[in-house]
């Protein structure tokens, strides 16, 4: 009985001695509960398009690079060493030998290949969602089972921005969607069954999928990397920010991406920890710039866009509709991209009267009602708006509709979903539209965010109308450009010219907000929040305190 | 011979119906501005191959006509096409978000015509005292308030004792059948809670005034002339003479299941059918939408013809 006692106490002694050192650092295992913000609309890569489906094949497939969260660097993943050969068009990446799938199958440098071959040959059908990621690039060949060759027709200053973008599939189970004219690639659901997780070679595997419900991520046992702390994740979708919020506090959820600024004030009373940073997001006001625009040709003329820069109080727009969660705006890459976000670029300051000013010089005359004349009837104007301003952007909108009536200016609020807005911008090639406010969330690398005010996105990602040779050839010069120093200066060029021409009025560049509750620590914060698609680093390193 | 002609014409006339919805159902969600494909597009990985590539897999790039006709020759083979979306059936996604959806809301509606015809009923027989007025104005003020407003504040009260989110509880790994079976019913308490409250109202108000209509009846004279008690004059003579205008309202609700309950859905997070179609018009999802409301039509139709029927069956004046 004693002896017995004994055993006990040792048993006691032991089990208490292990978890205080477990409290000192991080406990392994358990099972996070993360709210999504838009939830993953496909679990396969050809089909899903929101920012949780990127971050979910980011979790379960390999990328032969990935970023360090903090210095915006690239840094293996599958790849663990890259070079490139001195004609620039080669290059090779060693990939991590001996990984496995998550059913245990070989992941070798053959998934590698078939997954870029099949985005290369299906680049105009199935597979022409990643078409941007692939350019200029031939072929991959495999010398060995853990060596790749990326070969390409002419140099590409990208290649690790866009090796950042292509997951790897495993070509065990993908392999026969691409027969034939490859349209099974898109059909396929991908999704897990019973017993049967999404075969997966990240640090975690889909185990279940429920649409706009949740979906449940365990741990990989067969990772390749630094495999994850905790056991589990769910990511659930939340439809109401209000339920959201609750559920948080009454500890039914661990943490939440994309916490609505509204709510930042009522989280931290409840002892819910609040992350702040720098994020991609954009907030603009458009001026349709297309030079062969037929009606309110006034708006073509620097005078009144610099007049419309002076009437905008970005402060106030900050203060009141962000409550102070965002940051005024000038340049078209925004800050959160590091180095590539031109700095010297700074917004005019809110001067009124210097707007009228510029305005009365430019012979805009006021009417009976205060409105200015323009060059066919009044300065009265349209601002389409979509569906993804609302919030926020409505208050930004009643701040900038109230200052400019006081310069002449009047303007209506059109609010409709994202493709309206498009079609009336587009459809008549940008003849008549007038004013817009949008949003752009770019990628790190700013090849994307610059291409969308080149004249060939005319019908595409023009949301501007903008059509300016000589930036179109400073684009094709960064896209070419494999000097990174001199490349950041064309960068550097091209966004002053969109300063100066304003296309685009930038307005705010958001922050990401994200919130915890104290059980949990280690996130890896980044500009795209706790759970991001650049890096596999944040849900790998998050444990329970 | 009578009841013949009334049955077909009934189904002659619900056939039409569904032939008209179908097309209009074509052809409204094509007249909103915008198009699937600049939606699905405007993705930072998005090249102009990407687009061209959808608007030929959508067949968006064929005349309105022949898109119209390939889609009756699709319906007629019972193929409601495949999301632009998920690029899943869109049968496949209407029974998922309709298995989620019927539940819910018929346990709302059911508690709804339960509790609105018993209120309704009561209030009748004991018309002008204390318990009708209470009863009554009860019905006005949950009939007029916002069901949104209802939904967020039943989450504010009940958050600490009755899950706010979902249909099941996600974190439970590998439940039982009772487990899931419990969960289920936990999670349904709230969302179709708002959603009696808020339908039952107009239960109450029908139901009493068909009662009142009928209580004044000669007929019910005679009944409690020939001594029989209140309660029984209520139950057999005046009730199933009420019944006709609650039995257009039940058949009504019941067609309407289907819709699902959009405003209850987006509050509870429930991943039905109304926030299935609402997501579906912002992302001009045609097939999904042809799809969603196809059914809805054939639901509404088809308890509006059992409405018919029953007519036909409660009030023999119907076949004269």
């Amino acid at each position: 009985m004693k002896k017995w006692l004994l055993g006990v106490v040792v048993l006691f002694l032991v089990s208490s001695a292990c978890s205080s050192g477990v409290d000192t650092g991080s406990k392994t295992g358990g099972f996070l509960r993360l709210a999504a913000s838009d939830f993953i609309d496909s679990m396969n890569p050809y089909v899903g398009q929101n920012d949780d489906a990127y971050s979910a094949y980011q979790y379960i497939y390999p990328y032969l690079v990935q970023f360090e969260s903090k210095t915006l660097d690239y840094v293996p993943d599958f790849a663990t060493s890259w070079e490139t050969s001195k004609d620039q068009l080669t290059w090779t990446f060693h990939l991590a030998e001996g990984a496995k799938w998550s059913d245990g199958q070989p992941l070798t440098s053959a998934d590698v290949a078939w997954s870029y071959n099949t985005d290369i040959k299906f680049q105009d059908g199935p597979t022409a969602g990643s078409a941007g990621s692939i350019a200029h690039l031939t072929k991959v060949t495999t010398p060995d089972d853990h060596t790749a060759v990326l070969h390409y027709s002419q140099p590409v200053p990208m290649v690790l921005a866009n090796a950042q973008q292509v997951a790897i599939l495993p070509e065990h189970i993908w392999g026969q969607y691409a027969a034939g004219d490859g349209k099974a690639l898109k059909t396929f659901s991908n999704l897990p069954a019973t017993g049967q997780p999404v075969v997966s070679g990240g640090p975690f595997m889909v185990t279940e999928f429920k649409p706009d419900e949740v979906a449940i991520f365990e741990k990989n046992p067969n990772y390749y990397g630094t495999p994850a702390i905790i056991d589990r994740f769910a990511l659930t979708y939340f439809s109401n920010e209000d339920a959201e919020i609750t559920a948080i506090k009454t500890g039914q959820l661990d943490a939440i991406e994309s916490v609505p600024v509204t709510s930042v004030q009522t989280l931290q009373d409840a002892g819910v920890n609040v992350f702040k940073g720098p994020g991609l997001t954009e907030r603009d006001f458009i001026i349709n710039s297309n030079p062969n625009r037929t009606t309110h040709r006034e708006l073509l003329d620097p005078k009144v866009r610099e007049a419309f820069e002076y009437a905008i109080d970005r402060q106030k727009i900050v203060a009141t509709a962000w409550l102070g969660y965002a940051d005024p705006a000038a340049a078209v890459v925004p800050p959160a991209t590091g180095d590539w976000h031109d700095a010297s670029i700074q917004p005019l300051p809110f001067d009124l009267a210097k707007a009228n000013a510029l305005l009365d010089e430019a012979g805009y005359k006021k009417g009976s009602d205060g409105i200015r004349i323009g060059l066919d009837g009044p300065m009265a104007y349209d601002v389409l708006f979509p569906g993804s301003e609302r919030g926020a952007g409505d208050r930004a909108f009643q701040i900038i509709q109230s200052d400019f009536l006081q310069i002449g200016v009047k303007l209506t609020q059109r609010p409709m979903g994202g493709g309206a807005v498009f079609s009336l911008m587009a459809d008549d090639n940008y003849k008549t539209f007038d004013l817009a406010m949008w949003n752009w969330t770019p990628p790190i690398d700013p090849d994307f965010v610059l291409s969308v005010l080149t004249c060939k996105q005319y019908g595409n990602w023009s949301d501007s109308g903008y059509c300016n040779p000589a930036y179109d050839n400073l684009y094709a010069a960064q896209g070419s450009e494999m000097d990174p120093q001199k490349r950041l200066q064309i960068v550097y060029e091209m966004q002053k010219m969109i300063y100066n021409d304003r296309p685009y009025i930038m307005l705010t560049y958001g922050q990401t907000i994200d919130a915890w509750t104290p059980k949990w620590d280690g996130f890896v914060q980044s500009v795209q929040g706790l759970f991001p698609f650049i890096s596999k680093e944040s849900l790998t390193q998050v444990h329970q305190v | 011979m009578r009841g013949a002609d009334y049955v077909i014409k009934r189904t002659a006339f619900a056939l039409i119906t569904i032939f008209v919805a179908i097309t209009l159902n074509f052809v409204l969600f094509r007249a909103l501005p915008g198009s699937a494909v600049s939606d699905l597009a405007r993705v930072p990985h998005a090249t102009p191959q990407l687009k061209a590539a959808l608007t030929k897999e959508f067949g968006l790039d064929k005349p309105m006509w022949e898109q119209y006709l390939l889609y009756l020759k699709e319906l007629t083979h019972g193929n409601f096409g495949v999301s632009y979306v998920n690029q899943q059936p869109v049968w496949n996604n209407l029974r998922t978000a309709l298995g989620n959806t019927i539940p819910m809301v018929l346990l709302g509606t059911l508690i709804a015509m339960v509790l609105g015809i018993f209120t309704g009923v009561v209030s009748a027989w004991r018309r002008g005292t204390a318990v009708d007025h209470a009863s009554t104005n009860l019905a006005i003020a949950f009939y007029a308030v916002p069901t949104q407003w209802l939904g967020l504040v039943l989450i504010i009260v009940f958050a600490k004792y009755l899950p706010t989110y979902g249909r099941t509880n996600v974190y439970l790994l590998a439940p039982t059948f009772w487990q899931h079976l419990k969960d289920v019913m936990i999670h349904m308490l709230m969302p179709s809670t708002t959603l009696a409250l808020t339908l039952y109202g107009e239960y109450t108000l029908i139901v009493r005034s068909a009662m009142l209509e009928t209580l004044g009846e000669d007929y019910v004279l005679t009944a409690r002339a020939k001594g029989l008690t209140g309660w029984a004059v209520v139950r057999d003579h005046a009730f199933r003479n009420a019944m006709l205008p609650t039995v257009t309202l039940m058949a009504l609700s019941l067609g309407y299941v289907v819709a699902g309950a959009i405003l209850v859905e987006a509050v509870f997070s429930w991943p039905g059918i109304g926030r299935a179609v609402y997501e579906s018009v912002f992302n001009n999802d045609y097939p999904m939408l042809q799809g969603a409301f196809l059914i809805l039509t054939l639901s509404v139709v088809f308890f509006n013809f059992v409405a018919d029927l029953l007519y036909f069956r409660l009030d023999p004046r119907i076949t004269a």
